[in-house]
């Protein structure tokens, strides 16, 4: 976590407030509408999918795959790396981890919900249109379009929630609501509920990164918020395009198997 | 982009919004109209918002009407009624006693739109129909699950998931399928960036983006159920031009086929897709299907697209909730272990 912290300060100059305040090193191209541009096809190259948090390499849940379904190891994106558990949440975190193979939303190929949706080992592509900003991600055919008009509040409850955007500065912050709290954050069973409030921050802070950071709030889960943080990186090849990773077909085996006839 | 075509919904639009009984004013007089196409602020046509498809125009064309492309007055007052009748049933709070348990949501979902002149869906070949599919498709379509065909609507039996079709499976509806109007969550969004347009499907929840940078098509070797798209502008008109699909999707409502037929076509199909907004608020849809494998010769289908930026747009968390799929299947074992042996 701090190495990621130390490698950002390079260009973030922390104000006394603890709030990141930019230097005038490095100015985004602006888009159409005079705000930084942030189109292109992102991912993150980390092992934040696995684990949120510090985590040392170890087998996974299925021996079978060998050293292909192993979990590489990785330095956390949680800031400081705890997660501040509410004690009835502790213990569905470790029943979530133990069951992980059959509930990760993502071996159902259920929509990725926020914060996940960004750091999965997937890209996802912003485009930044005069109507708002639409996310589009290859996993799951999962999207999500970012209001930048009046905010609206959120209707029912959804797997993307909610999404209303706003510029700070240099920074795109979304606020997201009406999350369904049925999302995990990674294969390791941290979650939340459908109280879960996210606040994001994307800066370009080069010309291929793009810092993201979220706050994480839900009462009935976690005893205060906390945040994430981890640079994106944009895709460089000139053919950089998303593809089709529709993978119902790979998750109905292990839903609707047991239904089939014998 | 041939102009016999873009006549032909400007002339329905105009007819919709005046009372039904009065003389249409004549395409020319409305084409004449002097209308700026907007542009983005980078310089492209600007056809961007939220074009939900509208339901009602069957996708061929009744063989009696021959090669007339508009309902005339008696016709058309027959498809307001009819389709006033839908929504009366719609709108009923309890089901008929007779009525066939379905998997489908309550009624009161259905968007049945408004009803519009054009007689059919497709527009070429001029009669309005398909046209014959080749011997090897017809072969195909025959012989496909030991005899049983491509999945076309659920009829009880399901063996396995296999046995549903793609939109019951909550894949995809496929290019075309996810325009065709439906009766429900029919929104189109369309976004613009520099070098990108994107459409988006609210049912099943699709972003198609689409470089207009002139790049080739991704490589042989990659096959997609939404294909590859790449676009270019003719003038006002965005053409797309879409390959490398997968053999698995179908052509025809939902992406399942049309009139009980399941639709299939072969991974040689290219769609072309031609996109023009002829007044601030209507979007001409065109697509021709060329798949040489499946149908003996090209076909053009037109769907006419009215801007609602009002329309809500919903998450269509279809894989998420699919209770039927389970049902279905588990409904499947039931009655077998239910049946003496």
């Amino acid at each position: 976590m701090w190495g990621a912290v130390i490698a950002v300060a390079a260009i973030i100059v922390l104000s006394l407030a603890g709030m990141p305040v930019f230097a005038q090193a490095y100015r985004a191209p602006r888009a159409a509408d005079g705000h930084p541009d942030l189109n292109g096809i992102w991912q993150a190259v980390n092992t934040a999918n696995w684990d949120i948090q510090d985590h040392s390499a170890e087998a996974g849940p299925m021996w079978e795959l060998g050293a292909i379904g192993a979990i590489p190891p990785g330095q956390g994106v949680v800031e400081g790396n705890d997660i501040p558990y509410l004690p009835a949440a502790a213990a569905k975190k470790k029943q979530n981890f133990t069951n992980r193979r059959t509930q990760d939303p993502e071996a159902k190929c259920y929509m990725p919900g926020i914060p996940r949706a960004n750091y999965m080992p997937y890209p996802f592509q912003i485009i930044q249109s005069p109507q708002g900003i639409l996310f589009v991600y290859e996993y799951a055919s999962s999207n999500r379009f970012v209001n930048m008009g009046k905010p609206i509040e959120a209707g029912s409850d959804t797997w993307m929630g909610t999404n209303n955007g706003h510029w700070e500065g240099e920074t795109l912050v979304i606020d997201v609501t009406g999350l369904n709290g049925l999302a995990w954050f990674d294969r390791s069973g941290n979650f939340a509920s459908d109280k879960l409030h996210v606040v994001e921050r994307f800066t370009r802070v080069d010309p291929y990164h793009l810092n993201y950071e979220a706050t994480i709030e839900d009462p009935s889960v976690f005893s205060k918020p906390w945040k994430i943080s981890m640079p994106l990186y944009r895709h460089a090849e000139k053919n950089a395009q998303l593809l089709d990773f529709k993978c119902v077909e790979f998750a109905e085996e292990l839903l609707y198997g047991q239904f089939k006839k014998k | 982009m041939s102009y016999r075509f873009l006549a032909l919904p400007i002339a329905a639009i105009a007819l919709v919004s005046v009372a039904t009984a009065q003389a249409p004013p004549s395409p020319s007089k409305t084409q004449g109209k002097s209308w700026t196409a907007p542009k983005t602020p980078w310089g492209d046509p600007d056809i961007q918002g939220i074009w939900p498809g509208n339901m009602g125009v069957p996708m061929q064309r009744n063989k009696n009407l021959g090669d007339r492309t508009s309902l005339n007055d008696e016709e058309y007052k027959q498809r307001v009624a009819q389709a006033q009748r839908a929504a009366a049933a719609d709108n009923e709070e309890r089901a008929p006693k007779d009525a066939r348990v379905g998997i489908g949501p309550p009624s009161y979902w259905t968007e049945r739109g408004k009803p519009t002149r054009q007689a059919s869906l497709v527009i070429d070949p001029p009669d309005g129909r398909i046209p014959p599919l080749t011997p090897e498709a017809e072969k195909f379509r025959k012989e496909f699950r030991g005899g049983r065909g491509v999945p076309a609507e659920w009829a009880g039996q399901a063996d396995s998931y296999e046995d549903l079709n793609l939109y019951y499976r909550c894949i995809s509806r496929g290019v075309v399928g996810s325009i065709i109007p439906v009766v429900y969550n029919n929104g189109n969004q369309i976004l613009q960036a520099p070098g990108y347009v994107v459409i988006r499907n609210e049912m099943i929840h699709e972003a198609r983006v689409i470089p207009l940078d002139n790049r080739p098509h991704v490589s042989a070797g990659i096959h997609e159920y939404m294909g590859d798209s790449r676009g270019h502008w003719e003038g006002n008109t965005l053409v797309i031009e879409t390959t490398n699909f997968t053999d698995k999707t179908s052509i025809g409502s939902n992406g399942v086929g049309y009139n009980g037929e399941g639709g299939r076509h072969s991974d040689a199909l290219k769609v072309i897709e031609r996109l023009t907004r002829v007044d601030d608020n209507t979007l001409t849809y065109q697509a021709t299907i060329d798949d040489p494998k499946t149908w003996t010769k090209p076909w053009t289908m037109l769907i006419e697209l009215k801007r609602d930026n009002n329309y809500q747009f919903l998450e269509y968390a279809c894989h998420e909730g699919n209770y039927a799929m389970k049902d279905i299947l588990a409904g499947a074992r039931a009655e077998e272990a239910a049946k003496p042996k």
